[in-house]
């Protein structure tokens, strides 16, 4: 494994669960994490597209031009059936590593 | 990458537009809400810069993952990477050699700036091989012409002239006009080109140096410009240097170059013999410039002796053709034939891997099952036949230098600039191409026979053992016929015998025997010492020796006394010989005598004719005692013999006609240049030491060239020896590698049916009957192959006709050696296989289930 990997780990991971509610644009990933997370998490545009366009590398979401609410035109994202099975497994994943650390910091 | 990368720009667009949009229903007017998203941003340049890495990145890694891959599988199966990298190579070498020798010839540019627009303009007659001018009718044409933007002449060979700087050195002038250089398109590399006024009749003397003469003689010292030397005994200033590498147009050898200087009136109403070049207007074609010459061409008609006219025609060509077209069905032919032989390799490779796909099933399989897409896989396979194709290419570039190192020694005239072929760049690019087609080739077999699960693999496969089987039948083909046209060419009569014969060739410096009575003295003291050397055997001088004449007049001058003009035209060679010569060639004289020695003080002495002159001119007619006028000065000679025929105009076309007069002590008959012929039984080196002192005793500045006759005659086979030997060579590589192509795919068989053929052994099957069944299949792929073989040799070696010496491309001597040859490999082939298939012991293979 990579060095950041669980960072990097968890924006795939936060991306994946957003786009699990239904197609989104980059834009409307970060609002949707930022509101969802009361603020606690920013994606920083600098990060979000690289990692979208590595998801979409690897097949686990797919792009394509729509028209917005606001008839602006967006690249929409949606979870592929490989993504779907992705964040499954990354959400298990996650839980355990945030289980561990919990107890680490609690009893350390 | 472009509308990818507009794709991506266009999405950091619409992001920033929707944040803006964001921005602004929170109340903040338009353009502050733009700057806000801008800023909340960062940057979208580093931005783009990542995503791009993305792509870029993963792309990079998987390239590097599988080069990696293929690296470790092939030292896993070193046999395998082995084979594959040696098939390769032979390949891969034998086409990249070709190609360096050839490239120069057909492909690369010639060495003047816009060289294709550069042609060769003159007459094409009988006198000579190539186009040719005289100086009256090129200064029409020159004066008259509307088709070039200049036109520019030269006199037609080298002379051997003279340089006194730190004693003597025999050098090649040679004349030319003074926009020369200019209409080439180049400039020289120091110092200027001639003026008009240096080129006109008794201006002083300049010359231009060639780079190698100024790099050897002057120590490459720039102070040579202005430096007055002695050429042929004359004061002449250096006015400059040729560039580096500068190549005559015709070819020639040159180091000196000089200004025409013609006497303008006597060269308008003179033939002085040139060689004539122009560079085409912008816009005119070759045809057109035919079409605009035409008319000047026939004006000039006039110049030519009537009796010729008819013979006479106008040619442009282009430089390129000029240069190369004696070579340039051969060098096509070697190409064509080494582009088979990769052909081939490339087509054992991939049944060497369609061998290894089959084994690695399997691992192909489970890769698949873990979700590689299509793409990946293909793309893995086509990174290892590309890591191979490179490994092979690597090693191949290796080869060819060996190649081409052989080439050179092996037929060190075969190609025309042959010693100047060497592995550049451009030979580099071209085996870097040809190794990646090569792996594309190759490679697309694995993947073709995957999708394709259905077609049998073994049929595939069996078609490229048939194919292969077929480039080698068309090879060996090809090189039996180079070998027998060659064989034939060794083995014909030449009219005369070369055996023992030593040649002793030198001209005088024109200048030291100005008046011509020096030069016939000097003659009969060189002859009388030479006729002296002991043990020096028969002795004899000419002005030119066989198997080419130096001289030709026009038959149509030809009279016999008394009778009308003869039918007919072309040229007839002649020679001025002592009495002695057709004894030391070995001629044999076939009706009337020899000269006789009193005879060379005569004031009209006889001549001696060849055969075919004598049947042409007096058919079964007795020529002996007959007058004949030879050169239509109204002067009669009278017959005394015919000698035989002997080869005279090269050693690959029959002997032309020829007469032969006696060498006279007369000064006004002899030239400058001259051959002295032993027949000896001394050996050559203590025959040329006496030969070169007894030169030095007479003139010790006289460089004296010494050769056998045999060596003189043998450099004419040095371009058929190097065909048939090339071609031989690529024939054993095909047949190496059509052989072990053909093996391998009948091992594969025979382990694949080992059950089968236990099973058939077990119901009673014999040894035999299973050797038998495995030959059959081995003789029925053998058998297409040499059929499509067969019907490809049969068209191909047509093309190459020209490149035959006395045998017909459909020689059936020929055909029936290459499909004998390859029967005998491809039975030895089959014959392990199947050996082994009738070994097999049932029991053992039963029991594997």
């Amino acid at each position: 494994m990579r060095r950041g990997d669980h960072l990097q780990g968890a924006l795939e991971l936060v991306i994946l669960k957003t786009l699990a509610a239904g197609p989104n644009h980059g834009f409307g990933i970060t609002t949707h994490i930022q509101t969802v997370s009361t603020g606690l998490l920013r994606v920083e545009e600098g990060s979000l597209y690289p990692a979208l366009h590595r998801l979409e590398a690897e097949k686990l979401v797919k792009g394509e031009w729509r028209i917005t609410d606001n008839a602006r035109k967006a690249r929409f994202y949606s979870l592929t059936a490989a993504g779907r099975r992705r964040l499954a497994d990354a959400e298990s994943k996650w839980a355990a590593v945030a289980r561990g650390v919990q107890k680490v910091l609690r009893f350390a | 990458m472009s509308r990818q990368e507009e794709d991506w720009r266009d999405e950091i667009e619409s992001h920033l537009a929707m944040r803006a949009d964001a921005n602004a229903a929170e109340g903040l007017d338009p353009n502050e809400a733009a700057d806000l998203a801008r800023r909340q941003f960062g940057s979208p340049l580093r931005t783009l810069e990542d995503v791009r890495s993305v792509h870029v990145g993963r792309w990079l890694d998987h390239l590097g993952r599988d080069a990696r891959m293929a690296l470790r599988g092939f030292r896993r199966s070193p046999g395998f990477a082995a084979v594959a990298l040696a098939t390769l190579a032979i390949g891969i070498g034998a086409s990249t050699a070709v190609f360096s020798a050839i490239d120069p010839l057909l492909f690369r540019p010639l060495p003047y700036p816009r060289g294709d627009r550069l042609v060769s303009v003159g007459f094409s007659g009988p006198i000579d091989n190539n186009e040719f001018q005289v100086s009256n009718a090129y200064m029409e044409w020159r004066d008259r012409q509307a088709a070039f933007q200049s036109m520019t002449s030269m006199t037609a060979g080298a002379h051997p002239c003279d340089l006194e700087v730190g004693g003597a050195q025999r050098l090649n002038c040679y004349n030319v006009e003074a926009n020369f250089l200019s209409t080439l398109g180049l400039r020289p590399a120091l110092g200027r080109e001639f003026t008009r006024e240096e080129d006109r009749h008794g201006a002083p003397k300049t010359a231009l140096i060639s780079y190698p003469v100024w790099q050897s003689v002057f120590h490459g010292d720039p102070g040579v410009l202005n430096q007055v030397v002695t050429l042929e005994e004359e004061r002449v200033r250096i006015i400059g240097v040729l560039p580096a590498g500068f190549l005559m147009p015709q070819l020639g050898e040159l180091d000196v170059m000089l200004p025409e200087q013609w006497d303008e009136r006597a060269a308008r109403n003179g033939t002085i013999f040139l060689r004539s070049f122009a560079r085409l207007q912008d816009g005119v074609s070759i045809e057109q410039a035919i079409e605009r010459m035409k008319p000047i061409f026939q004006d000039s008609l006039h110049t030519v002796p009537p009796e010729l006219r008819s013979e006479v025609k106008l040619v442009i060509r282009s430089l390129r053709e000029r240069q190369i077209h004696e070579v340039k069905l051969a060098s096509w032919m070697l190409l064509g034939a080494s582009m088979a032989l990769l052909l081939l390799a490339c087509a054992n490779v991939a049944n060497l891997l369609l061998a290894r796909a089959a084994a690695r099933h399997k691992e192909l399989f489970i890769r698949a099952a873990i979700g590689a897409g299509r793409g990946r896989l293909a793309a893995q396979m086509l990174t290892e036949s590309a890591v191979l194709g490179l490994a092979g290419g690597a090693a191949g570039c290796g080869l060819a230098y060996a190649l081409l190192r052989a080439f050179v020694a092996l037929a060190p005239g075969g190609l025309i600039r042959l010693e100047h072929a060497h592995i550049d760049l451009r030979v580099l690019g071209f085996a870097l191409a040809v190794s990646l087609i090569g792996a594309m080739l190759f490679g697309l077999g694995p993947a073709f026979q995957r999708r394709r699960a259905t077609t049998s693999p073994m049929f595939f496969r069996t078609a490229l053992v048939a194919s292969q089987i077929a480039i080698a039948v068309l090879l060996l083909t090809g090189a039996s016929l180079f070998a027998r046209s060659l064989q034939r060419l060794e083995t014909q009569p030449l009219g005369f015998q070369p055996e023992r014969v030593v040649t002793a060739s030198f001209t005088l410096r024109r200048q030291r025997y100005r008046p011509q009575a020096a030069q016939a003295a000097f003659y009969r003291e060189i002859e009388a010492r030479l006729r002296a050397i002991p043990g020096g055997g028969l002795f004899a001088m000419s002005d030119s020796i066989p198997p080419r004449g130096s001289h030709g007049r026009p038959f149509s001058n030809m009279r016999i006394a008394g009778r009308p003009a003869l039918p007919g035209g072309g040229m007839v060679a002649f020679r001025y010989v002592t009495p002695s010569y057709f004894q030391a060639l070995g001629i044999p004289i076939v009706a009337g005598r020899n000269f006789e020695e009193s005879e060379r003080g005569a004031a009209y002495p006889p001549v001696i004719l060849s055969a075919t002159l004598a049947r042409r001119m007096f058919g079964d007619e007795n020529p002996i005692g007959q007058q004949i006028e030879l050169e239509a000065d109204g002067r009669y000679s009278q017959v005394v013999g015919v000698v035989a025929d002997a080869k005279n105009a090269g050693i690959d076309v029959p002997p032309g006609p020829e007469y032969y007069r006696l060498r006279l002590n007369d000064a006004t008959q002899l030239g400058p240049g001259a051959v002295a012929l032993f027949r000896t039984s001394l050996d050559t080196e203590t025959l040329s030491r006496w030969i070169r002192r007894e030169f030095a005793e007479v003139d010790g500045s006289l460089p004296v060239a010494i050769q056998t006759m045999e060596k003189r005659v043998d450099a004419w086979r040095d371009r058929p020896r190097f065909v048939a030997w090339l071609v031989g060579l690529f024939a054993v590589f095909g047949l190496v590698l059509a052989t072990v192509g053909l093996y391998g795919v009948m091992s594969f068989l025979v382990a694949q049916r080992t059950r089968e053929i236990g099973v058939r052994m077990a119901i009673g099957a014999t040894p035999r009957d299973i050797a038998v069944l495995i030959q059959k299949r081995g003789l029925v792929w053998t058998g297409a192959g040499v059929g499509v073989g067969v019907i490809a040799a049969v068209f191909f070696t047509r093309l190459v006709r020209g490149l035959l010496f006395e045998i017909s491309p459909q020689d059936p001597v020929s055909m029936a050696t290459s499909i004998v040859v390859l029967a005998i490999a491809a039975g030895a082939a089959a014959w392990v296989p199947s050996y082994r298939a009738s070994r097999v012991d049932p029991a053992v293979t039963l029991r594997c289930e």
